[in-house]
């Protein structure tokens, strides 16, 4: 019972006490005996007694870690905010394409596509950010995974997350930071009507190939062949009078779409040669990435 | 005492880069307890570590590690989450905390389950004595540091096969002494592989010692009988002895002599160094002959 012991001091008793750890007080008591509680050690010493053990360590366990528990990273804290896992944005925040610099290079590039769009307001203009927008998430994945440019490349090979999911969900965050950011680029284009998402299937296209040569070669140099592949492909068919290309209207864009799918089945068939570092230079390359 | 059954068989290991025969034909079993590789630059430590750690694929031989073979993809991830592996020059995404790096290996062995994993990084945070500056970023710790920030990761989830390549490289004697010390505990019922230039790593801490030279294995037994080898072959003298084929001038000014002594020098006791250099001097010397 509540109330005063034989020394006169009061004490919460075991009734009141009860009730608490059943959580069946309202708050204005529940206040009332936590504050006594921190006070009391006879009370805090009864109130223990009755709490199942094995909830006592869950919740000091649950204590301790959202305590201890150091803030994350601002991209992982957005990646979370957006509903990813936060393990998936922990293997996403570590992702060296994402981590700032390749950001800046791709938002520096579309503005002065679309500076240069506005101020030389032509079709050449138009067709150079057709042919360049394409090839900002090339230049992500190329450093987003693989020897050389991922720190922990070795270490994530020996573990069993397999590397194929690794290197996939990096493409994919790539693929469509890219693809946002290229996007909201072709909304200041109004003068390219819907030719503006001309860049979309090429974009897929080259991304999902150089994945698919990146079985075959060093992901940066299937990078680096896609790349050139595309940029003689954009000059060697752009045509007057005024400058176009074949690239950007319907069979072009069909064409894409069926490299995009080619370059998807290839790459799931020959996933398994991401899993062994068999074939691929591992000196590094980005010293600058690295802290030994 | 009985022999422990092997846990790791290697079989004929072959590894070529280019013309260089990286592996040229490597056998040995390891059991439980701590396994020293010494050998020179150049001889293969770095390849045999990658591929018992399965990062790289021989292209010949055979590997057996805990009971599983690699080239089965199920065994592999089997095998990958019963494995620690600090690599010789770990690399780390320097922006994030010591704590940050840890976790994000944990999720890579896919300890999903949030709470236990944080638990499982504090605790090998801990055992490498990190546990303070577990909120630091990489970037602002020291090399001996980031040396334990690589070997705690190795240590997540009580791994049964652990793979450390060079892990006392750059460490200072303090440090190296407390390496030691967790490292022999973790030998204690695990199977342990260690590289090391440190002949005095092995002494301190290995059951066993392999020496790897040129791609073959040259040396498979005990600390005690690697400096066994260089019994009678060790002697000091005031002058460099010319048979020698090494020596080495000492703090006491004598000089240090391996080799074949002459008759009626005097003979020094042997220590696994002497073995090791007798191992590989001898080779220097034969093979311009042969």
């Amino acid at each position: 019972m509540a109330g005063p012991d034989t020394t006169g001091a009061w004490h919460a008793g075991g009734d009141l006490l009860a009730a608490y750890n059943d959580q069946r007080l309202d708050a204005a008591a529940r206040w009332s005996v936590e504050a006594h509680l921190t006070s009391c050690t006879a009370c805090r010493l009864q109130a223990r007694a009755l709490v199942d053990p094995a909830r006592l360590e869950r919740l000091r366990a649950a204590l301790i870690d959202a305590v201890d528990l150091p803030r994350a990273g601002m991209a992982e804290r957005l990646l979370v905010r957006l509903g990813v896992a936060n393990h998936t944005a922990r293997l996403l925040a570590a992702t060296p394409a994402l981590r700032g610099s390749w950001l800046v290079a791709v938002a520096a590039t579309l503005a002065f596509a679309v500076l240069a769009a506005w101020t030389h307001s032509g079709p050449d203009a138009n067709l150079a950010f057709l042919c360049v927008a394409p090839l900002l998430p090339l230049a992500g994945i190329a450093v987003a995974y693989g020897p050389g440019v991922d720190p922990t490349y070795e270490i994530g090979l020996a573990a069993p997350l397999p590397s194929f999911r690794l290197l996939l969900l990096r493409a994919a965050a790539v693929l469509a930071t890219a693809t946002l950011l290229a996007a909201a680029a072709s909304l200041a284009l109004p003068q390219l009507g819907p030719g503006a998402a001309g860049w979309l299937l090429p974009s897929l296209g080259l991304t999902a190939s150089s994945l698919a040569l990146a079985t075959t070669v060093a992901p940066l140099r299937a990078v680096g062949i896609t790349a050139g592949a595309w940029i003689l492909a954009v000059m060697a068919t752009v045509a007057p009078p005024a400058p176009s290309s074949v690239l950007f209207a319907v069979a072009g864009q069909v064409a894409f779409a069926a490299v995009a799918l080619l370059g998807a089945a290839v790459l799931l068939v020959r996933r398994g040669r991401f899993e062994s570092d068999r074939g691929f230079d591992t000196t590094p390359r980005f010293a600058a990435r690295r802290l030994r | 005492m009985t022999t422990p059954a092997p846990t790791i068989r290697v079989r004929d290991l072959a590894m070529t880069f280019g013309r260089t025969r990286a592996l040229d034909g490597v056998t040995f079993d390891l059991v439980p307890g701590v396994t020293g590789l010494l050998g020179p630059n150049g001889a293969g430590k770095t390849t045999l570590l990658r591929v018992l750690a399965t990062v790289s694929a021989p292209d010949g031989g055979s590997v057996n590690a805990l009971g599983l073979d690699p080239r089965h993809t199920d065994q592999r991830l089997d095998l990958r989450g019963r494995l620690g592996y600090m690599p010789q020059e770990p690399g780390f995404h320097a922006r994030f905390t010591a704590f940050e790096f840890v976790d994000y290996v944990a999720i890579l062995k896919e300890l999903h389950q949030r709470r236990a994993r944080h638990e499982e990084v504090r605790r090998v945070l801990e055992l490498v004595g990190l546990g303070a500056v577990r909120g630091k970023q990489i970037k602002a710790l020291s090399g001996g540091m980031r040396r334990r920030v690589a070997l705690a990761q190795a240590l997540l989830g009580e791994p049964d096969l652990l793979v450390l390549d060079e892990p006392t490289a750059g460490l200072d004697p303090e440090q190296r002494l407390r390496f030691r010390e967790l490292v022999s505990r973790l030998g204690e019922g695990r199977t342990v592989l260690l590289s090391t230039h440190q002949t005095e790593d092995v002494v301190a801490l290995a059951r066993h010692v392999m020496v790897l030279h040129l791609g073959g294995l040259r040396f498979a037994g005990t600390p005690l009988e690697l400096a066994g080898l260089a019994r009678g072959h060790v002697w000091q003298s005031q002058e460099r002895d010319p048979g020698a084929l090494a020596a080495w001038r000492t703090g006491t000014g004598q000089h240090r002599n391996i080799g074949d002594p002459p008759a009626g020098a005097d003979l020094l006791e042997a220590t696994l160094e002497d073995g090791y250099l007798l191992l590989l001097g001898g080779d220097h010397v034969e093979e311009p002959a042969a």
